[in-house]
């Protein structure tokens, strides 16, 4: 589904953000980027859903290239995927049913398909009930709930997640987790780049470790710190 | 036809241009400034053009012959008028016709019974197709050995002419000018829209809209306020006409005030929305490149 190779990113002001990084996602699977601020999880997820371009290598998603891709067929690409941020990214001016239903409108979905798809969305995500309020009144774990409907509303086969509970208490970051699980069970390809070390344990699904822009191992059922298991997870 | 797209389209156009009222009033008046200007201009170039053909084509010129000339003699002149191609027409006037014509146009102001014979001479009223061609076919004319003199209103209707290009030229440069700085004014409004609404065109480009699409409500808003700015024009230009032509053309009675309403109106509102237009077009597209 997702494969990188020989992948190098040099930001223009000459920070190596990744070095020559491989890396194969199979289609349908589950997978944590782990590893300090700064090491790449980042500026990895954003060479998948091309908003950065590598300096070197190849980047493939479903089949097509897009580190080479036209400027003009990126759209296609991106209703191919979903991403959700730790801010949440939502529009504060719109209800949580129109923060959904934003996706579909602009990416020229009709009327009728938008009021199929987006209750559909809300009942996946457990918030249905809330559609009518704006992003203010919502918990934070609400808020993300949200914005991961806007991400799959349009049914995407991969969905990105850039530090999803990092602005999430732990019941919050735990009710995330647990949907995001669910949304895996369903078939969609799910990669969360994360430092909560909490989370990655308890999950052991396979592990994607950086270190300075390259990947340090890649674990099945692996652990945050490799080897050292629960042992290492500290209260809270 | 998808209402609900519509509505939806309508609502992001209405709240990007409800969004930086004041910035839009100044875009608004700046086109309607210039369009005020443009109108004006349009309408005294076409009025001046009105004018000016008309007395183009009233222009003749006055071929006086000499006195030992007699009634045969003259009237085989118009066969040498007729055979060149630059003369419209020549009308022969004998002196008596002359004189009667003078106490037509003067009226009882002009006493013909103190003179004892008539002082006129036979005269031939000659028009030329090409008003250009004026100095040359007098000059010709003139060397004709049975014509005394030859006369026209030259040095006026050059310098009309040469003024009326003038006032073109000028009119032209300074509605450039005026529709770059609305241009630009509408381009910096849309900007500023295109700011406030960032968040909204990251979401749009993340979830997968077409450039095409996220311009769109952008590329209204700028119609719109040109647009809107061309209807005030209209509406300023409207009283003008309304009150001070009228006035004017007491004056001014030589003068006869023509300009085509309705085709006007749609050439202004045209060049509102254009200008509009493009400036929209050329602001958000700065955003998406960058």
């Amino acid at each position: 589904m997702i494969r990188l190779r020989g992948v190098s990113l040099t930001y223009p002001n000459g920070t190596r953000a990744l070095d020559l990084v491989d890396l194969e996602i199979e289609k349908g699977s589950f997978v944590f980027l782990v590893g300090h601020s700064g090491t790449g999880k980042s500026s990895l997820l954003k060479l998948m859903y091309r908003e950065e371009l590598p300096s070197g290598g190849e980047v493939w998603v479903d089949n097509v290239r897009v580190d080479t891709l036209r400027r003009g067929k990126v759209p296609k690409l991106r209703r191919n995927i979903g991403v959700v941020f730790q801010d949440f990214k939502l529009l504060p001016h719109k209800t949580v049913w129109e923060n959904v239903a934003f996706a579909l409108q602009v990416t020229g979905t009709r009327t009728r398909d938008v009021m199929r798809m987006v209750p559909r969305a809300l009942d996946l995500v457990g918030l249905s009930h809330k559609s009518r309020m704006f992003p203010d009144e919502l918990s934070g774990g609400e808020q993300q709930r949200t914005a991961i409907a806007r991400a799959l509303v349009g049914n995407p086969k991969i969905l990105l997640c850039d530090e999803p509970t990092g602005n999430l208490d732990p019941s919050n970051t735990t009710e995330i987790m647990e949907l995001l699980q669910r949304i895996n069970l369903k078939g969609t390809t799910v990669v969360v780049a994360t430092h909560n070390q909490h989370v990655v344990d308890r999950m052991r699904r396979r592990v994607v470790r950086l270190e300075h822009g390259r990947i340090l191992h890649d674990d099945e059922r692996g652990y945050y710190f490799r080897g050292l298991g629960q042992t290492a997870v500290l209260p809270g | 036809m998808d209402w609900g797209r519509l509505r939806f389209f309508l609502g992001e156009v209405l709240t990007n241009f409800t969004r930086n009222a004041g910035m839009q009033f100044t875009a608004i008046g700046t086109v309607a400034v210039t369009i005020v200007l443009l109108g004006s201009f349009l309408y005294v170039r076409q009025t001046l053009a009105t004018f000016g053909t008309g007395v183009l084509q009233q222009i003749e010129i006055a071929v006086y012959l000499k006195d030992d000339v007699n009634d045969a003699q003259a009237r085989a002149l118009a066969t040498r008028f007729a055979a060149d191609p630059r003369v419209a027409n020549a009308i022969y006037v004998p002196k008596a016709e002359g004189l009667k014509r003078m106490h037509d146009v003067l009226g009882k102001d002009f006493d013909t019974s103190l003179l004892t014979a008539n002082p006129l001479p036979n005269t031939y009223r000659v028009h030329v197709k090409d008003p250009d061609s004026v100095p040359n076919v007098a000059a010709w004319i003139a060397k004709d050995p049975r014509v005394a003199k030859t006369d026209y209103a030259a040095d006026t209707v050059q310098k009309l002419l040469r003024a009326a290009a003038v006032i073109g030229r000028i009119g032209i440069a300074l509605i450039a000018l005026l529709s770059i700085s609305a241009a630009i004014v509408i381009a910096n409004t849309i900007r500023l829209t295109v700011f406030a609404r960032r968040r909204e065109i990251a979401i749009m480009q993340l979830v997968g809209a077409t450039n095409l699409y996220i311009r769109m409500p952008f590329i209204a808003e700028g119609m719109l306020a040109g647009v809107l700015g061309a209807a005030i024009a209209i509406g300023v230009l409207a009283g003008a006409q309304h009150e001070i032509v009228p006035k004017l053309a007491q004056t001014l009675a030589f003068v006869t005030f023509d300009v085509n309403g309705p085709q006007l109106c749609l050439e202004l509102l045209g060049c509102g929305a254009a200008v509009g237009i493009v400036a929209a077009w050329y602001s958000v597209g700065r955003h998406l490149r960058a």
